[in-house]
């Protein structure tokens, strides 16, 4: 154990002297650069740039992920705004996210379709080419005539089609939000067509060795798996990603190996965020073995791609059973509930025991909206990225989360293919309760003014996304105060007294806009009910051939 | 002297970097645009690279969920560890075993073990546990038993601490069992067993030989030996869910019959009825546990009841308020109770009650006269049961005890 610790002890030091070459870094950059350079927002960040084929693997275990996050506190845990946004507030696309629905309009079927390239798939032809390496879902690897992997997974007997709907349902939702995720598929198998390669190998279970796959290791998968009616099995298909696995992602820190990756991980914003993900989907298995990495190569260079990986424990799911009472309410191990619980001889109960659960078909497990809290939401134990989350990310996720239409949700369920009917139906009406839930708790902590545009004229307009989303009633009026910006110095100057308009939009003192090349405006506003919107929102603008183009959002 | 290289080696990444062309002149050589910015602080990185050094505790942990997992559970060869019978001390010694007979239908295993209390015991086991599409099992044993101090305080619940004595039990046995599962909770079956046991002396020289302190009419076959055929036939229905039970229950009933082969004086029936009822409320993190076992046995054709095969009461899972085997009779009646809560997930706290006797007649199988303890304990488990749990038994007319058990109570 001392070992243990002195190890990290290592590891902390040498993260600290990362921490002083960055910082000193920064600021031998920050003492002469700009707030705003001329390509600002940018929307891309090419964190493909340098090549990364000598990036070992980073493969964690169940355990160690347990203990160092429960116990050791990884990562840096400081109130600093997420590095990796852009200067609108905004995430570019990266190897670790995509904007989708946050950034452009998607249909429907854009949602359902999710990272689906095709239809669904045809078995005919394919061959069990090995045993399954990771997770607790019985299956194996299927081989097609291209040569390309799948994963096949089985439902457990006790709660039939519950695992592989959750992955169906977290796939498309997690897809549309902005992270890689892999093609995912329903269709149903007969084992007694299964054909397997000579060349299929596995890890024999009992003795951990390689060794490989007989008709009976098949057996054993298919005899805890839930059979249907028509004596064949409902399979969920996982289409292996491209590249090479390199293992897991952390939430905290970086990869010392990839020169790409030069943002701490817990400051992450899309790591942040995903907290308020997590809590809308009650994806409690969110953690970095449930991650995945992969060395992708194109043009002589390589790069790490970063994926979100293995949905079979959201929603009710627990995998291999219906999800825990203490899921997404407390993590494993805390305190001060286990010591009370123990002084108390019991009589402590926690909050979550006391929920009571609607009688539901099997396959959808253990979830409900009622007593939801999403503030009070956890993963299974802490998360560095999730307890750094700020209020600003979390109004962009929240943001994120309520463009989901009631439609979209139903049709990521329908996508599920439940058997009953009153599966499907409960599963959609707690996912639109929750989100409802969600978007309110997280998208009100700021200000919500968003989209604020300025006319070539000085007219301001600007919309309330809280407001938007039905996540708050409009306010009385907002507060406005102008202000010039030296992009050279970085200061601010503010330019007359605030000004009170009662609709979301203004105008801009007319000596402003003749003056400085960046003006901006801090909007406020005062609403009973949300105290964070009374800390102002500030929008800062460029001058443009043609007006004022927006540069800079800060909360 | 690592960490200090480790800080001294990234201190002189940072001082290259800044002494270098381009950063040194950072304040004149101003990234034109953001990418720009972007891309020189992942070229800095470029020249840092370092690969990924697993720490000590995440080796540790790798290489147990890796590699460990499987040596503790390894196929072939493997560390028998753990305890041979209820109050054997821990045991060690070496095993080997293949579960994946027959295609994977079938087990074999084969172990030889010694305790730090002197038992030893040597065993070959085969069984076959879902043959018949899980309907059929069958099993067949042999083994050499050596408890070497098994204790004795003479019979019936009136049995004084102070007439503790001890005895060697060396058994020799074979045998077969078959099952089967009209459905997946029940199971009836049956089993034909041969025994050869032999008492002797103890290994405790701080209590007398139970051949010296007692005589046949008080422990009936202390001095005369003789070997049994044993039929047994059992029902077994165990609706427990999980297996480390939040609610459910568990019945099962024995029948045997001991067929004395040498002397016929020992020829016996026994019979065990066991029944646990389990109430599991706020989400099934307390539970209420209750248990229920009777045991008793008939001498046949006028002989008696070995005392070694009557049922006994004491230690770790029955009486936890008193020693190991502290009441033996030829009947015996046992209630327990325990209420469990759970602090943390795998950590159960318990509080329990227990009661029982050991009586000479049978119509005294009532409720007067109980020997009683409570005491507290916790419960270190996963939902497949309990892995290891301690237990502190107090209020029984032996004072208190403490016991630390790898595996379960009920």
């Amino acid at each position: 154990m001392r070992t243990g610790f002195s190890g990290f002890a290592r590891f902390a030091a040498v993260r600290a002297g990362a921490g002083v070459v960055v910082a000193v870094m920064l600021v031998a950059t920050d003492a002469a650069a700009p707030r705003f350079y001329p390509d600002d927002p940018i929307w891309t960040d090419d964190d493909r740039a340098f090549d990364a084929s000598g990036v070992g693997t980073i493969e964690d275990s169940n355990g160690y992920d347990f203990v160092a996050n429960t116990f050791s506190n990884p990562g840096e845990r400081r109130d600093v705004r997420a590095p990796n946004v852009n200067t609108v507030d905004e995430l570019p696309d990266s190897s670790w996210f995509t904007n989708r629905i946050g950034r452009r309009p998607m249909s429907v079927a854009d949602v359902v379709r999710g990272p689906d390239q095709r239809d669904g798939v045809d078995m005919a032809g394919w061959v069990v080419s090995g045993g399954k390496s990771s997770g607790v879902q019985p299956g194996f690897r299927m081989t097609d005539s291209s040569g390309q992997t799948y994963q096949i997974e089985v439902d457990p007997s006790s709660n039939p089609e519950m695992a592989s709907g959750a992955e169906m349902i977290g796939t498309a939702l997690y897809h549309a939000i902005g992270y890689s995720v892999v093609e995912v598929y329903l269709t149903e198998l007969d084992p007694k067509t299964l054909v397997i390669a000579d060349t299929a190998m596995m890890r024999d279970p009992l003795n951990g060795k390689r060794r490989r796959v007989r008709p009976r290791d098949l057996e054993l998968v298919f005899e805890r798996a839930a059979r249907q009616p028509n004596g064949r099995y409902r399979v969920l298909v996982s289409r292996f990603a491209s590249g090479r696995p390199i293992g897991n992602f952390r939430y905290y820190g970086t990869r010392p190996d990839d020169p790409n990756d030069v943002v701490a991980h817990e400051h992450r914003r899309e790591l942040r965020g995903a907290r308020v993900f997590g809590a809308w989907l009650n994806h409690d298995d969110s953690r970095g073995v449930n991650s995945l990495d992969m060395l992708e190569a194109a043009g002589g260079r390589s790069w790490v791609k970063h994926y979100m990986f293995d949905f079979g424990s959201i929603l009710g799911s627990g995998t291999v059973f219906a999800q825990r009472h203490r899921a997404g309410n407390e993590y494993i191990f805390e305190q001060r509930p286990g010591w009370l619980t123990l002084a108390t001889l019991g009589f402590y109960i926690r909050p979550w025991m006391r929920i009571d659960y609607p009688d539901m078909p099997p396959s959808v497990g253990r979830i409900e909206a009622e007593v939801f809290d999403p503030q009070q939401w956890r993963p299974e134990y802490p998360n560095p990225a999730f307890d750094n989350m700020r209020s600003d990310d979390a109004f962009w996720a929240a943001r994120i989360v309520s463009r989901f239409t009631d439609e979209m949700i139903r049709g990521v369920v329908a996508k599920a293919q439940y058997s009953d009917p009153k599966a499907t139906e409960y599963l959609g009406d707690v996912m639109i309760k929750r989100r409802d839930k969600v978007v309110k708790a997280f998208i009100n902590v700021v200000s919500p003014v968003v989209d604020a545009g300025l006319d070539a004229d000085g007219t301001l307009r600007f919309a309330n996304a809280a407001v938007d989303a039905r996540a708050a009633t409009p306010p009385a009026g907002y507060t406005l105060q102008w202000f010039a910006f030296d992009n050279a110095t970085d200061t601010r100057r503010d330019v007359g007294d605030p000004v009170q308009v009662t609709s979301p939009e203004g105008r801009a003192p007319a000596e402003l806009l003749t003056g400085s090349d960046f003006i901006g405006v801090r909007v406020s506003a005062a609403h009973p009910d949300h105290p964070g919107w009374s800390s102002p929102a500030s929008f800062t603008f460029r001058r443009a051939a043609t007006g004022w183009d927006l540069v800079g959002v800060e909360r | 002297m690592a960490r200090r290289n480790a800080v001294i080696r990234v201190l002189l990444v940072a001082f290259c970097l800044l002494s270098s062309g381009k950063w040194s002149g950072a304040q004149t050589n101003t990234p034109p645009t953001r990418a720009d910015a972007l891309h020189a602080e992942r070229a800095a990185k470029a020249q840092a690279l370092a690969p990924h050094h697993p720490n000590a505790l995440e080796s540790g942990l790798n290489f147990f969920e890796d590699r460990a997992v499987f040596i503790l559970d390894r196929e072939g060869f493997y560390p028998k560890l753990g305890s041979i019978t209820v109050g054997s001390g821990f045991a060690y010694g070496l095993g080997f075993r293949d579960r994946d007979l027959l295609n994977n239908y079938g087990a074999v295993d084969m172990w030889v073990a010694g305790s730090t209390r002197g038992y030893f015991a040597a065993e070959g086991r085969v069984r076959f546990p879902e043959l018949a599409h899980k309907r059929l099992l069958v099993e067949g044993w042999a083994g050499r038993r050596d408890y070497a101090g098994e204790y004795f305080y003479g019979l019936g619940t009136d049995s004084q601490r102070a007439d503790q004595s001890d005895y060697g039990l060396r058994t020799t046995v074979f045998g077969g069992s078959a099952g089967v599962r009209p459905f997946s909770k029940l199971i009836v079956g049956g089993s034909l067993e041969y025994l050869h046991p032999s008492v002797g002396r103890g290994n405790d020289d701080s209590v007398p030989d139970v051949e010296d302190a007692f005589g046949e009419a008080e422990a009936p076959g202390v001095s005369q030996r003789a070997d049994f055929l044993r039929t047994h036939g059992y029902v077994e229905l165990d609706y427990r869910q999980p297996r480390y039970p939040r609610q459910g229950g568990f019945v099962r009933a024995d029948v045997s019959h001991y067929e004395d082969r040498t002397t016929g004086s020992y020829t016996f029936n026994r019979y065990d009825f066991d029944v646990r009822q389990f109430v599991g409320f706020f989400a099934g993190r307390r539970v209420l546990g209750l248990r229920g076992f009777v045991s008793t046995t008939d001498e046949r054709e006028g002989g008696v009841v070995p005392f070694y095969g009557m049922p006994t009461l004491g230690g770790n899972d029955t009486l936890r308020g008193f020693r190991m085997y502290r009441f033996r009779g030829p009947h015996a009646l046992l209630l327990q109770a325990e209420y469990r809560w759970e602090i943390w997930s795998g950590l159960d706290g318990a509080l329990f009650y227990d009661a029982g006797k050991t009586p000479l007649e049978r119509s005294d199988l009532n409720f007067d006269g109980l020997e009683r303890d409570y005491g507290f304990g916790f419960r270190f488990n996963t939902d497949n049961g309990i892995i290891f749990r301690a237990d502190a038994g107090f209020g029984s007319r032996d004072g208190p005890h403490l016991y630390l058990v790898w595996g379960g109570v009920f």
